[in-house]
């Protein structure tokens, strides 16, 4: 094996590692963010049922930030 | 003390199921229409609301004002019971240690009911089951014949060498108001103990109970000032807050109000305390209304320590305060209505 062929098996194994990083610490943070927007969206619902559509769009806002990771992880894969 | 964990999640989820049941209690607008509303017609309003099952349940056997009370009764021990199952951690052994002063309430309610003779039903109407005396001790202390039994049968609880070292004083004169004073003494006394056992969220629960002493001193610094008691009487008061009993003391000899309200509001940091002294000083007003004004000054501070602090114990305080004055107001109104008081007399017992 080349150099030069050493050299773009590394690049494209620091971009994937790269793409994992962006989704997976992205992934975490949501879930972070998710847990106490969760759980203020469920005590809520349990005394007022009909707060229950509110309460899923709050708690689902955080996801926003995974898919910001999956764009960069895309972007970094494909570019 | 236990001391247990719990997720951050619990108490978020907790505070959040408080904080919504805080906003389905009855509104000052509400209140105003059954201010205008017969007995009848409030035990309906009322039977709408959050007291539907108390009120459905009790429906058959009571009626008009008894029915009301009753309910309320129950209501309030079942929510109480409620908060304490939902709380998680440290704030169900808050919770636990705030409402012990149900026990004493209860307590101190069957001492004077069977002095005076009542019956057992009728002591049973305006009990709390909220304490750690539940249902069962409370029955059993009703069921005693006299007051001496009831205080034998309490050997367990943690209050009751105060009760033992007034029994017979309180007992041969009838009054109970030294016990009284002693026994809530003894309650903040152990609530403020909370602070050195280091248990997590303790120093948000001392700055209620330090708000509820403060609170309470100036209430009985005004009430001292209305019945004119000449002797200041170090025994009427507090420990353990913004002031020494050398202070208070000091201050409850002073005669004019105005010198009053300089002295507190010169080391009170409670701004809508501070507020409401501030609006004392301007008006002439009775002990009723000061009352009145102190006690919505102290829920008021409640709820701004639980905006600032919103996954404490204040979030589960504040819930707990407002329902107790809910069901007080709520009481005041059928009373008053039963004994045909016009509306705004009955509205001036009110803290809305």
């Amino acid at each position: 094996m080349t150099e030069v062929e050493v050299a773009e098996i590394t690049a494209m194994g620091m971009k994937s590692i790269g793409a994992a990083l962006a989704v997976g610490l992205t992934g975490i943070a949501s879930g972070i963010g998710e847990m106490s927007i969760g759980a203020a969206a469920v005590g809520a619902v349990a005394e007022k049922k009909d707060m229950f559509g509110l309460a899923l769009i709050f708690t689902v806002l955080p996801e926003t930030i995974v898919i910001f990771g999956l764009v960069v992880a895309l972007l970094i894969l494909f570019s | 003390m236990v001391q247990s964990s719990s997720s951050p999640g619990s108490y978020i989820y907790t505070s959040t199921r408080l904080r919504v049941r805080k906003s389905k209690l009855l509104t000052p607008a509400e209140y105003h229409r059954m201010l205008n509303m017969g007995l009848s017609e409030i035990t309906r309003f009322i039977g709408e609301t959050e007291y539907q099952k108390e009120v459905e349940e009790l429906g058959t056997s009571f009626s008009g004002v008894d029915l009301i009370e009753l309910a309320l009764s129950w209501n309030l021990a079942k929510e109480y019971q409620r908060v304490i199952d939902m709380a998680p951690g440290t704030l169900k052994q808050f919770t636990k240690t705030y409402l012990e002063r149900w026990d004493i309430y209860n307590v101190l309610t069957i001492l004077r009911g069977k002095i005076q003779g009542l019956s057992e039903g009728k002591i049973k109407e305006v009990l709390i089951p909220a304490g750690s005396l539940n249902k069962m001790v409370l029955d059993r202390l009703l069921a005693e014949e006299s007051c001496e039994r009831v205080i034998d049968g309490l050997k367990n609880w943690h209050l009751e060498p105060v009760l033992q070292s007034h029994a017979a004083a309180a007992i041969s004169s009838g009054s109970f108001s030294q016990m009284e004073n002693d026994l809530y003494k003894k309650f903040y006394a152990d609530l403020l103990k909370v602070e050195e056992q280091g248990v997590t969220g303790a120093d948000q629960f001392i700055k209620f109970v330090k708000l509820e002493i403060d609170t309470l001193n100036t209430k009985t610094i005004f009430r001292m000032q209305a019945d004119a008691v000449s002797k200041a009487s170090r025994d009427l008061f507090i420990p353990g807050a913004s002031f020494t009993l050398d202070e208070l003391e000091q201050i409850s000899g002073l005669s004019d109000q105005v010198e009053i309200i300089d002295a507190l509001s010169a080391r009170i940091r409670n701004e809508p305390l501070l507020i409401a002294l501030e609006e004392l000083r301007e008006k002439k007003t009775t002990l009723n209304e000061i009352n009145i004004k102190l006690t919505k000054a102290h829920l008021e501070q409640m709820e701004r320590l639980s905006r600032i602090h919103p996954f404490s114990i204040h979030s589960v305080l504040v819930y707990l305060e407002k329902k107790k004055y809910e069901v007080a107001n709520l009481r005041a109104l059928a009373r008053g209505k039963e004994s045909q008081l016009p509306g705004d007399v009955i509205e001036q017992y009110l803290v809305i």
